[in-house]
């Protein structure tokens, strides 16, 4: 049993090393820049929302002005939609690199303003950003490999360590001590810099004890994978050296081969169609809609919608002359016609995700940035429901529209009170946070 | 078994995969007596030394210190026993009087300074260099230093490892002397070497050792230092 004067013995041993003063150090400084880093990119992603929203306003206003009928204001206004960043996002900025987290969006075919974003190299967002996710599952456990690789084997190869398990009242108090005099500092270092960015941005109680819990979890596994090499008898003769490269090995491999692997794996294994397929798909159907037969659009656009059935009452050919609700119908049926793609793609993506979490199990450190980015809230899962928030917000878009294109009444700027809002959906972790 | 021997070899054997390191090992060390267990590069020394302090186990026969079983009880063994390794390398970035410090505590023994600095002046380690790093000090302070760490401990019982190996001859009799007057004191010494010379100036008894086997032994008779030219001409002869 480890007492009180173990650990005070050590602490004193242990913080005698410049080394490990120096290593905490480190430390405490990776955490802070990283958590600044992120801290800097929600606040700008943030201000992006607000300039956006206003922007937005007055555009609105603006077109609402020069335009007198439902046709023109639905195709000059934009409208933004966005998932705004959690309280914790600048911990895990996780998915928001690769997903689009807003979308000026307008009433035309939805499934190409989607996916346009998707034509860019997500891969270039392969490594990951800087950011405290990346400090606590990539660097951290470097650090714990390098605070305790030579617990035993430094003292075996000056030779103290007979002397030390001889002379020792208990043996393992002075491992365990020295284990938990270097493990404390390690976790206050990392976690200190992230409460106080938590609490300045007014994240809640539970969720910051959510992601403490995560990377100290994260700490014990790579402590226990670090201790357990070190014990192995099979390794008992190793030196310090060697002892230091096989927990390297084994940190490469759970680090960088195992995601980079999967990764590779899941893309060849779980057929995806490209998001540029989609946009083409939707372009193609809206833009041979102007070259087919009206009745074609009407068809299909019935399909879906038939309390409009009785309401088609225009063909360009024989009316010589363009319509509003024919067009956004066309709209309509280049997102049907994409409909199946973009469902197989977001069902892919899940897909890929859930095999994700799966390989996770074999890597620590993948393992500990999926928890962070969940707990954080920017995770695959809540980059699909941003998408499918934007898709019910445009649906809401084309029932407020088609009811003023199909039933014609006369233009009134005071009827656009009625224009749907958005309101980014809050997610059950980020209400928890404004209940606590 | 001697009723009044603190260690005791009782038909020892040590075995590692299928080599024999100890081979049926029989002898007792009495109390207040200096015993040196003398042997070449690979006799069995450090495994005999070993065993004893509970680090390795017996395969049969037993080693007991002060009649615990060195294999089934090394705690209770440690616990009366102070060890000083062949190079006493305590941590060089700590002075001497910490290195005591920290020891005693690892120990759980709990001393004043006063004692601490009595039992370094005991040992003649020069007072200037108590507070200075270890890894300055020659290995003949710290031999001392390890060697006050032990008196301090008030252990019964002390094994030591070649304890004059790379030391000057002045320092080896300064050591000599030291060995003495614990034993004097009552403290049961145990040491292995192949300095024949040295443990037969300190040594009431030195038994040889050669490939894990006791093949002979001398005894001090009274004042007279065991005659060094015979466990010369025996040792030497083992080892040809």
């Amino acid at each position: 049993m480890i007492r009180f004067s173990d650990i005070k013995r050590e602490a004193g041993f242990v913080f005698g090393h410049r080394q490990i003063k120096l290593t905490l150090l480190v430390v405490f400084l990776l955490s802070s820049v990283s958590l600044w880093s992120g801290y800097a990119e929600m606040q700008e992603q943030q201000a992006t929302i607000e300039r956006l929203l206003k922007k937005d306003e007055t555009e609105r206003n603006a077109v609402l002005t020069h335009q007198s009928n439902y046709g023109m204001v639905a195709y000059y206004a934009f409208h933004l939609t966005y998932a705004p960043p959690s309280p914790l996002a600048f911990a895990a900025v996780g998915e928001r690199d690769v997903f689009p987290w807003k979308h000026r969006i307008r009433m035309l075919a939805l499934e190409g303003q989607i996916y346009e974003s998707d034509t860019d190299n997500p891969e270039l967002a392969f490594l990951g950003r800087f950011d405290f996710a990346f400090v606590t599952s990539v660097l951290l456990p470097l650090f714990i490999i390098l605070l305790l690789y030579d617990l035993k084997a430094k003292e075996r190869e000056a030779r103290r360590f007979d002397l030390l398990n001889v002379t020792a009242r208990n043996s393992h108090a002075i491992w365990s001590s020295r284990v938990l005099v270097t493990l404390v500092p390690l976790v206050l270092a990392t976690l200190i810099p992230l409460i106080a960015f938590s609490v300045v941005n007014g994240a809640s109680v539970a969720s910051i004890l959510t992601v403490c819990a995560i990377v100290i979890g994260s700490i014990i596994i790579w402590s226990a994978i670090v201790l357990a090499i070190g014990a192995a008898k099979r390794f008992a003769h190793f030196s310090a050296t060697h002892l230091a490269s096989i927990m390297l090995g084994v940190w490469l491999v759970t680090t960088v081969i195992v995601p980079v692997t999967g990764h590779t794996i899941i893309n060849a294994s779980v057929d995806t169609p490209e998001g540029g397929d989609i946009v083409l798909t939707q372009r193609e159907a809206v833009n041979s809609a102007w070259d087919k037969p009206v009745e074609d659009t009407w068809q299909a656009f019935i399909e879906t919608h038939p309390q409009w059935a009785d309401k088609t009452d225009f063909d360009p050919q024989r009316d010589s002359s363009f319509n509003w609700k024919w067009y956004y119908a066309f709209q309509q049926v280049g997102d049907q016609t994409a409909k199946g793609l973009s469902e197989s793609y977001q069902a892919a993506t899940l897909r890929k995700d859930e095999i994700a979490s799966y390989v996770a199990l074999l890597s620590p450190s993948l393992l500990t940035q999926r928890l962070l980015t969940s707990a954080a809230d920017t995770d695959v899962q809540a980059m699909v429901n941003y998408e499918n928030n934007v898709r019910e917000f445009h649906a809401s878009l084309r029932k407020f529209y088609y009811h003023h294109l199909f039933e014609a009444p006369d233009f009134s700027t005071a009827s656009f009170k009625q224009l749907p809002q958005f309101s980014p959906q809050v997610s059950k972790k980020q209400e928890n946070t404004h209940e606590d | 078994m001697q009723t009044n021997s603190v260690i005791c070899a009782d038909a020892l054997t040590v075995r590692v995969d299928d080599r024999t390191l100890l081979d049926n090992l029989n002898f007792n060390v009495g109390k207040g007596e200096v015993f040196a267990l003398l042997g070449g590069n690979g006799a069995g020394k450090s495994t005999t030394l070993k065993t004893f302090l509970g680090l390795m186990k017996a395969n049969s026969g037993s080693a007991t210190v002060l009649g615990h079983n060195a294999s089934t009880q090394p705690n209770q063994v440690q616990k009366s026993v102070a060890y000083l390794p062949e190079s006493v390398t305590l941590y060089g970035h700590l002075s001497g009087v910490e290195n005591i410090r920290y020891f005693l505590s690892v120990a759980g023994v709990d001393k004043s300074d006063d004692d601490m600095f009595a039992a370094l002046r005991k040992v003649a380690l020069q007072e200037d260099s108590w507070n200075k790093a270890l890894s300055h000090y020659s290995k003949g302070m710290r031999q001392k230093t390890a060697i006050a760490l032990a008196l301090l401990r008030n252990a019964p019982v002390l094994f030591l490892d070649e304890p004059t190996s790379g030391l000057d001859p002045a320092a080896i009799d300064e050591f000599n002397a030291l060995v003495s007057e614990l034993a004097a004191g009552g403290a049961t010494i145990f040491m292995v070497t192949h300095d024949v010379y040295g443990a037969c100036q300190v040594a009431h008894r030195i038994v040889l050792l050669s490939n894990g086997k006791l093949t002979g032994s001398f005894e001090r008779a009274g004042d007279t230092p065991i005659d060094t030219e015979a466990v010369h001409a025996a040792f030497a002869g083992r080892n040809v």
